[in-house]
């Protein structure tokens, strides 16, 4: 290895540690901030909370048995409707695909409910599926599912036409084009769908649950914010955005695996 | 007759909701068994379009097809069709790329497995049989194309522009290779280009189109030496060959390049 490279090498290392440290650092400050700011009452810690008020307020869930019943919950309700809407918009898609006629029937009304906004269905919804844990899943499945359909389809027909063409001139059935190539071919596309329904799924799963729960992380914020205790609001809130990203890791995960094998 | 392959009167009219346009009209010609035949016409004439039908991927509206006298419908096994550029699924490796054509016709024994390694052992890829298509280079890439279409063993192989993703350079080896390795299998190939050149030094036959609609404007028979290379016949020139199909393929064309030369 030259000295030029080995500069070179030791240079971006040093770079990516800097970066690391500014990310922690901003952090720290924020959060460090916020607690001076609340403890000498430049901010109202009645409105704003504080890093120890928040957790306390976690402290005191846990104390009472029932953090792990919200946050369990929450977690159940948005990894159902994660894989359901996965799965329902890859095989409704997949039917699409299949048959040309039922895909441009169902154009308009696809347009139509992809243009809706979703949570206007919400009492409809409760009313047809219970004001429950069911009426929750369904509402972040619409939300997913949709833009399942739309991004699985859009993958499947834009197959390169030589593809195609070879899979024909095999005199392969639709069947074997489906699985040796519109599938395989559209791995990259389901792992975006993915990444884009993984974050989709909490916004309906915490919309539902603002809805209809009596538990969740939605019901706590809620139910924080009626009853004034923004410490609770806070605290949900922080453990929201720990609990979407470690799921967002895990789709990463997923597709660092597909990569392996494909 | 010894014609593997018979064309009688083959056309093609392509259908969209604004028009029909006339493709293919009434075009017959025979291949003869390890015949090299080569299409070429002015870009977009259909001469891909007269490959696909010949490969099944699209129906003639009127005209026949035979493979060695019987209808094409009852031969399909015979032809294997070589599409633009390679079309490797970059999914699979080399060797399952290669054995693609055999899981479809539900034919994967091990003997046919055995006869997909020895081609690629034999064209100097049995080392790369576990990379993905975009490890290899242009011209490999190419040579594993041409394995798929072998492997099912077929007669007539249908190759459409194979060498058009490939800059000149690649071009000219890759030539050189797929020729080799098409006369060491002893195939019969019809071949869709639209570089007179390339048609020269490797065909037996040319077959000159017109515009849309392609019909057949004149055949050749190209008298060089066959056990010469496609680059050794280049090197010793075409003879009155390409300056005739150069003439063959419309004047038409380069006045109207130069009026749009002198409109810029």
């Amino acid at each position: 290895m030259s000295e030029e490279h080995k500069r070179y090498l030791s240079k971006l290392k040093r770079k990516r540690i800097l970066i690391k440290l500014v990310q922690i650092g901003i952090l720290i400050l924020l959060f460090g901030l916020w607690e001076l700011f609340a403890h000498v009452k430049i901010i109202d810690p009645f409105l704003t909370s504080s890093p120890s008020r928040v957790v306390q307020s976690i402290s005191n869930l846990y104390e009472s048995g029932m953090l792990f019943r919200h946050l369990g919950a929450t977690l159940l309700e948005t990894v159902i409707s994660f894989l359901l809407s996965t799965v329902i918009g890859t095989l409704i898609a997949i039917i699409l695909w299949w048959n040309e006629t039922v895909r441009r029937i169902s154009e308009p009304y696809i347009i139509v409910l992809n243009a809706l906004p979703k949570i206007a269905l919400g009492p409809l919804i409760i009313i047809w599926a219970g004001a429950g844990r069911n009426a929750i899943i369904v509402m972040a499945l619409l939300i997913c599912v949709i833009i399942t359909i739309i991004s699985m389809l859009t993958g499947f027909m834009s197959i390169d036409k030589g593809k195609m063409q070879l899979m024909k001139s095999m005199k392969a059935t639709k069947l074997q084009t489906l699985c040796k190539l519109i599938l395989p071919g559209n791995i990259p596309t389901l792992i975006s769908v993915l990444k884009i329904n993984v974050g989709l799924s909490w916004v309906g799963t915490i919309m539902g649950e603002y809805l209809v729960s009596r538990e969740g992380i939605g019901y706590l914020l809620v139910y924080g914010s009626q009853i004034f205790r923004l410490d609770l609001v806070m605290a949900s809130t922080i453990m929201l955005c720990i609990l979407a990203t470690a799921m967002y890791l895990g789709v990463s995960l997923v597709e660092k695996l597909i990569h392996k094998y494909y | 007759m010894d014609a593997l392959l018979e064309v009688r009167d083959l056309s093609f009219i392509y259908h969209s909701p604004d028009a029909e346009t006339e493709a293919v009209k009434r075009v017959s010609f025979e291949v003869g068994r390890e015949e090299f035949v080569a299409i070429v016409g002015p870009s977009g004439c259909g001469k891909t379009t007269i490959l696909s039908l010949i490969a099944g991927i699209l129906e003639p509206s009127s005209g026949e097809i035979f493979l060695k006298g019987k209808p094409w419908e009852e031969m399909s096994g015979l032809t294997a069709f070589m599409p633009q550029r390679d079309q490797l699924f970059e999914w699979r490796n080399i060797v399952r790329n290669v054995l693609l054509g055999l899981e479809i016709m539900h034919a994967k024994t091990p003997e046919n497995i055995t006869y997909a390694r020895s081609l690629l052992q034999k064209y100097g890829l049995a080392e790369f049989e576990k990379k993905r298509p975009s490890e290899l280079s242009g011209g490999m890439r190419q040579r594993a194309a041409l394995i798929r279409t072998l492997v099912t063993s077929p007669e007539l192989l249908l190759l459409d522009e194979p060498f058009s993703a490939l800059d000149f350079q690649t071009r000219l080896s890759v030539c050189d290779d797929v020729y080799d390795i098409i006369r060491a299998e002893k195939k019969t190939v019809v071949f869709v280009t639209h570089d007179i050149a390339e048609a020269i030094s490797m065909a037996d036959r040319i077959i000159v189109l017109t515009e849309r609609p392609a019909e057949i404007k004149s055949i050749y028979r190209i008298d060089l030496n066959k056990t010469l290379s496609p680059l050794k016949r280049r090197e010793l020139g075409f003879g009155d060959y390409f300056k005739k199909i150069w003439a063959d393929l419309e004047v038409k064309q380069c006045r109207k390049n130069i009026k749009d030369i002198s409109v810029n």
